[in-house]
């Protein structure tokens, strides 16, 4: 027969040993208190990204295809003129695949290894979790970007390339970050759905570099330009060799491609939101 | 300090936790022990709000777990070692959890010093034995100096002396005034600190009780072997007839819940000689178990 609590625990409660510390009465959170909290939330996003190697090994390598995909471009294309003011953005699109990779693992190494359920005790208010990490995504896609841009450039001049029109060159970065930031945000979004590193990783890729192929190749224009990384991309204003007449006429601006892109980022955003308050955390 | 009531969670058809409410009292020690699979680790998920109950509350001083102003200023919980970050430093694993708290980054190095792991502060979590990550995972319960202390199976993975000292802390941190509810397998090693036990069985309360009262309650058995063997059953037969717990075993009957005066009493009063007249007490172990017998998951043959 199981018991029930006895007298003598139950009389226990609420009265400190002689000798103890006067208790502090425990107070409730307001959402000010929350409010107030966010920097302090962004800034252990910020020890958490600066703190393992990987956050460096992904610089280095974005820095690395940054320098190599324009030095090989300026080395290999003979056929046209080429200057530093057109391809410096060539590795934009390499930049974006691993800054998304990177803001997945903002999210699925924490699940994976823990530290997830560490920082939920710490902040039972979820949502500053997400405003933080979305914080975080969005300046590692434009630090990436940055860095593939400058080390793009840096790349261009090695080549031997003239620097060319340079007028231009604010507002195709403008894009090309909002291209990687976008980017960032979405995979940050995956990883908070998928929770699995492997899993979100080669499931972005395989969606991103073979699926949309495959549906672009069948779906009608219309439907096609919404498919996001095909969005995505023509943020970046890059002419497709198969446009046809038919595909231009019905092209969305890069600002309402950006607004699809972003779009959808926004969705996968909100479904990891969603997931974070309604699964448990092991 | 801590209430818990009617705290109820199932898993499709399985339920981890059936209708549990028990208190955890200021400045005590209250273990937390059951079979595998009873509910524990679920309880404590619960109560530092990872999972969330299907009905129930836990409420720290009359306020919710996610409506606390500074939670790890008043609960610091530890429910699996391994939740660190393998390529960070111990130093670096707790900054972050110190940022996010809003602790000054110099309890830091104190909690490390606390845990004794000041010399391994700069060296990956990867690296570290169990042993370690379980002193590291304590600093980071330790960090906003709280006055509640959940911790899930501690002293897995430490050494005698880690052991020893785990116990002494956790006992100085109740004498101060805190609250321990700590879970943990080696009922004999929760047994020497413990002030009072909760028991669950299949996700049930089996028992909320001081320790004390526990190993009282089934204590004690007495051992009583009659001079001449035949006479053993016409002695079992007073001593059922004077109400007493008797069951023979051998040559000998075990007489429970009784005293080796009031069986000597009856034997005298029925002039029946006794070759021995013994006293055995179960140990806290015994108790539980017998306590969790029927509602153990995973029991051996």
């Amino acid at each position: 027969m199981p018991s029930t609590a006895s007298p003598d625990l139950a009389s226990s409660q609420g009265s400190p040993p002689a000798g103890a510390a006067p208790r502090r009465p425990v107070s409730v959170r307001s959402h000010r208190d929350d409010l107030a909290a966010l920097p302090a939330v962004l800034n252990s996003e910020w020890i958490k990204l600066s703190t393992v190697r990987s956050h460096r090994a992904i610089a280095l390598l974005t820095g690395a295809i940054g320098i190599f995909a324009t030095w090989a471009t300026a080395a290999l294309v003979t056929d046209e003129v080429l200057v530093v003011a057109d391809v410096f953005v060539y590795s934009t699109f390499l930049t974006a695949v691993i800054a998304a990779i990177a803001s997945i693992l903002l999210f699925t190494s924490e699940a994976q290894h823990g530290t997830l359920a560490t920082a939920l005790t710490a902040q039972p208010a979820r949502w500053l979790l997400v405003v933080a990490k979305t914080v975080t995504a969005l300046g590692v896609g434009v630090r990436l970007g940055v860095l593939g841009m400058v080390t793009g450039f840096a790349g261009g001049l090695l080549g031997g390339l003239e620097l060319g029109d340079t007028s231009g060159m604010a507002a195709t970065a403008g894009w090309a970050l909002t291209f990687t930031a976008l980017a960032s945000v979405l995979g940050l979004g995956v990883g908070m759905v998928v929770r699995h590193s492997a899993a979100a990783i080669s499931g972005l890729l395989v969606w991103w570099l073979v699926a949309e192929n495959l549906l672009w190749a069948f779906l009608p224009e219309t439907v096609s330009r919404f498919l996001p990384f095909y969005a995505g991309g023509a943020v970046l204003g890059v002419e497709v060799d198969t446009a046809t007449p038919e595909t231009l006429a019905v092209a969305l601006t890069r600002t309402q491609d950006a607004l699809v892109f972003g779009g959808f980022a926004v969705i996968a955003l909100l479904a990891g939101t969603v997931l974070l308050y309604r699964r448990d955390t092991n | 300090m801590i209430t818990v009531t009617a705290l109820r969670k199932t898993y499709d058809t399985r339920t981890a936790v059936d209708d549990l409410t028990f208190d955890v009292a200021a400045g005590r020690v209250t273990g937390f022990v059951g079979p595998n699979g009873a509910g524990k680790s679920t309880t404590m998920r619960m109560m530092v709000g990872l999972t969330r109950p299907d009905r129930g509350s836990v409420r720290y001083d009359g306020v919710p777990y996610a409506a606390l102003r500074h939670p790890a200023g008043v609960v610091g919980s530890v429910l699996d070692a391994r939740c660190m970050h393998p390529g960070r430093t111990a130093r670096n694993h707790l900054r972050a959890m110190a940022a996010l708290s809003r602790i000054p980054a110099a309890r830091v190095d104190t909690v490390l010093a606390e845990v004794g792991l000041e010399t391994a502060a700069d060296q990956r979590a990867g690296g570290f034995s169990l042993g370690m990550r379980q002193r590291l995972a304590l600093a980071g319960a330790l960090l906003g100096d709280p006055r509640v202390l959940l911790l899930d199976e501690p002293s897995n993975g430490l050494d005698p002396d880690g052991i020893r000292w785990l116990r002494a802390y956790l006992s100085d941190f109740a004498r101060r005034g805190g609250s321990v509810f700590v879970s943990s397998h080696l009922i004999g090693e929760l047994a020497m600190f413990a002030d009072d036990l909760v028991v669950v069985g299949a996700g049930k309360l089996l028992a909320a009780e001081p320790v004390a009262a526990i190993t009282a309650r089934s204590a004690v058995t007495v051992v009583v072997q009659t001079a001449v063997p035949s006479q053993q059953t016409e002695l079992a037969g007073h001593l059922a007839g004077a109400g007493l717990d008797v069951e023979a075993r051998g040559s000998q009957l075990l007489v429970r819940h009784s005293s080796r005066e009031a069986v000597s009493q009856v034997a005298f009063a029925q002039h029946i000689a006794v070759l021995e007249l013994s006293v055995t007490s179960r140990s806290l172990e015994d108790s539980l178990l017998d306590l969790t017998a029927g509602s153990a998951e995973f029991a051996s043959a």
